[in-house]
């Protein structure tokens, strides 16, 4: 018999509202969506349908209107602010369409920074730091700032800082709409590959191209959730 | 986050960012500059003030005509010999004022000139350098003699003073022998000096010189410091019994210990003038600090929003940005003082009383670290208190 697998996002009926003057805009519509420990998601949808804000509630940075949210277990909607540092610090990575990269810190640096955050030691996070961003082929490129880098380079380094602190899951918002066609092959890769070795990843994309390359797909209009196209 | 990542963090943002920095610390440095300035300047001028008073007796009391001009009840000689009746005034002369012309072989000037009594040499310092003083006799006598300041006699003689000794001048058309030259006493603190002047005695300038005009002011010494009020008081009632007509509310009567601490008073009020310019000068430059810090917050506040997203908690990036804020209105505080502490001699070069002080540099530092950190912490403050999101999203 196999055993379950364990449940790394367990929301439902997630809704947002924007309260523009007097109109009402509902951008999130009674979304309820369970991501399980190693899946390759990506949910697909044009632009305006409410992808960024789910992403941004399932990443903690955002809370819906109403709704209920279990991350690994927690119940996100109740907790501290400083809980929910924790929770996007040790649990989260999170992978920006514009990289969000610090640009006054090197590549290094940056990839360091969630590490230091944790409390950990220089040395023991500068040597993490400086294995993922080897492993990501910028071995050569540590002392870099990121207006030194490639589009494509950054988004390395931001892949290389959202997977440094091993969180459980890996949350991408649109991470090749900033990127050249070459470098999106490279990273739809490197996504695979943290797949293939146990990553749980959730993409957010309205490339088609992108939502072939993953395990599950899912749609998004209107700020309403399908299974089906 | 360990305090030591996070100061290499704050480090690495300072000096990576040149521009912001310098201009923020320009901001401070003339802030600072200007109070240390200010203060040295105001601690100069009461300094200057104490400096012109020490010359002066502080047990020394001036009884004059409340009014300027021809006064119908003038004060008389006889003033100063019934003060003396008082157990607590060991001193008191009659001294007399006035401008003329002097002259001697071809020099001439205008000056002023005193009719004075033997004491008023002994308490005003003055003793002959050349020739003898007015003695007892010479008032007794009515003796046609006058001594002439250490500036005058070289302002008559071209610089030969010594040569005016035994000769005959002529003060406002009278005849007069000059009987000795005064040494030099500087500043007498009232703004003029005595070297600048000539003396008769008293007797002879009220016959000779001032006639029906005179109008003495009456030179008191108490006995000592502690009695300086009770010799006013007794002034006070011999005024109100011998001036029949007003009494004692047509004198003045000006003591020296308050007329220092009036002057140190408006000295104190100047500084405090200047120190709100400089507090000005400080806003001003704290908006301009300000300013920098709104240029670059919309790029911080994204930062912000980028750093709690990888799970900086609200109490770090608060902490970050203070002591941030800190370091650079420190450093500029600093150089501020030492922009002042170079600046004092060029401000005494130009004449302008200027004392360094350490109540200037913590002054300084005080207020500069205070508009420093609020003016740069402020924008940080606001941003750590958005969710990551807006954060993120600031436009
Ligand atoms: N802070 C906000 N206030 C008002 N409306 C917003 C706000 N954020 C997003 N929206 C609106 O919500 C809708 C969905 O936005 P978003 O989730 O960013 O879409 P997507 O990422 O799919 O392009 C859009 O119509 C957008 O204008
Ligand atoms: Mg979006």
């Amino acid at each position: 018999m196999v055993e379950p697998k364990k449940c790394v996002i367990d929301a439902s009926n997630l809704v947002k509202i924007y309260q523009n003057g007097s109109e009402e805009l509902k951008v999130l519509d009674d979304v309820s969506i369970k991501v399980y420990d190693g899946d390759f998601m990506a949910v697909l949808g044009p632009s305006g349908s409410g992808k960024s804000t789910l992403m941004n509630i399932l990443g903690c940075l955002d809370i819906p209107t109403t709704g209920e949210y279990y991350l690994d277990g927690l119940n996100v909607l109740t907790a501290t602010e400083n809980e929910l540092a924790e929770i996007r610090n040790r649990k989260i990575g999170f992978i920006f369409q514009k990289f969000n990269l610090l640009p006054r810190l090197t590549a290094l640096q940056n990839v360091m920074l969630p590490l230091l955050y944790r409390g950990m030691d220089e040395g023991e996070a500068e040597a993490l730091a400086r294995g993922k961003l080897t492993l990501l082929g910028l071995g050569e490129r540590l002392g870099h700032r990121p207006n030194e880098l490639s589009g494509g380079q950054q988004q390395r380094v931001a892949i290389a800082r959202a997977i440094v602190g091993n969180p459980e899951l890996l949350l991408a918002d649109e991470p090749t709409g900033n990127l050249d066609s070459k470098s999106s092959e490279d990273a739809m890769r490197i996504f695979q590959e943290l797949n293939e070795q146990g990553n749980t990843i959730v993409i957010i994309t309205h490339d088609v191209e992108v939502a072939d390359q993953v395990k599950k797909l899912v749609y998004i209009r209107d700020g309403k959730l399908y299974e089906n196209n | 986050m360990r305090l030591k990542q996070l100061l290499k963090l704050i480090f690495t943002n300072i000096t990576q960012n040149k521009v912001r920095t310098f201009l923020t610390t320009l901001g401070v440095i003339v802030g600072t500059a200007t109070i240390f300035l200010v203060v040295a300047i105001g601690q100069g001028g009461e300094a200057q003030v104490n400096e012109q008073y020490s010359k002066l007796n502080v047990g020394t009391i001036i009884v004059m005509p409340a009014q300027r001009g021809r006064v119908a009840d003038p004060l008389t000689k006889k003033d100063a010999e019934l003060f003396l009746a008082s157990a607590n005034i060991a001193q008191a002369f009659p001294l007399l004022r006035g401008n003329g012309t002097i002259n001697y072989n071809n020099y001439s000037a205008s000056a002023t000139f005193m009719a004075v009594e033997p004491e008023f040499q002994t308490s005003n310092n003055l003793t002959a350098e050349l020739g003898r003083n007015i003695e007892e006799e010479d008032e007794n006598k009515k003796n046609r003699v006058a001594m002439v300041g250490a500036e005058l006699a070289n302002t008559l003689t071209d610089g030969n003073a010594s040569e005016i000794v035994g000769q005959n001048i002529s003060i406002s058309g009278r005849r007069f022998e000059v009987i000795g030259i005064y040494n030099r006493v500087g500043d007498s603190g009232s703004g003029q000096s005595y070297d600048d002047a000539a003396f008769v005695p008293y007797s002879v300038g009220e016959k000779y010189l001032l006639g029906t005009r005179a109008n003495p002011t009456i030179n008191v010494q108490a006995t000592g410091l502690d009695t300086v009020q009770a010799a006013i008081a007794d002034i006070q009632s011999s005024l109100d019994e011998n001036h029949r007509a007003g009494g004692a509310d047509q004198f003045r009567i000006m003591d020296a210990g308050s007329r220092l601490a009036a002057a140190q008073e408006s000295a104190r009020s100047m500084s405090m003038l200047l120190l709100a310019v400089a507090v000005v000068v400080l806003i001003v430059s704290g908006i301009g600090i300000m300013n920098v810090m709104f240029v670059t917050v919309k790029e911080r506040t994204k930062e912000i929003g980028t750093l709690k997203a990888i799970g900086a908690k609200k109490q770090e990036i608060l902490n970050q940005f203070l002591i941030e804020a800190v370091i650079i209105s420190l450093v500029g505080g600093i150089i501020g003082v030492i922009v002042g502490f170079i600046t004092v001699p060029i401000l005494r070069y130009f004449e302008l009383a200027a004392i360094a002080s350490v109540s200037g540099v913590l002054l300084g530092l005080t207020f500069s670290v205070v508009t420093g950190v609020f003016f740069g912490f402020y924008p940080a403050w606001k941003a750590a208190d958005l969710s990551p999101l807006e954060a993120l999203r600031y436009e």
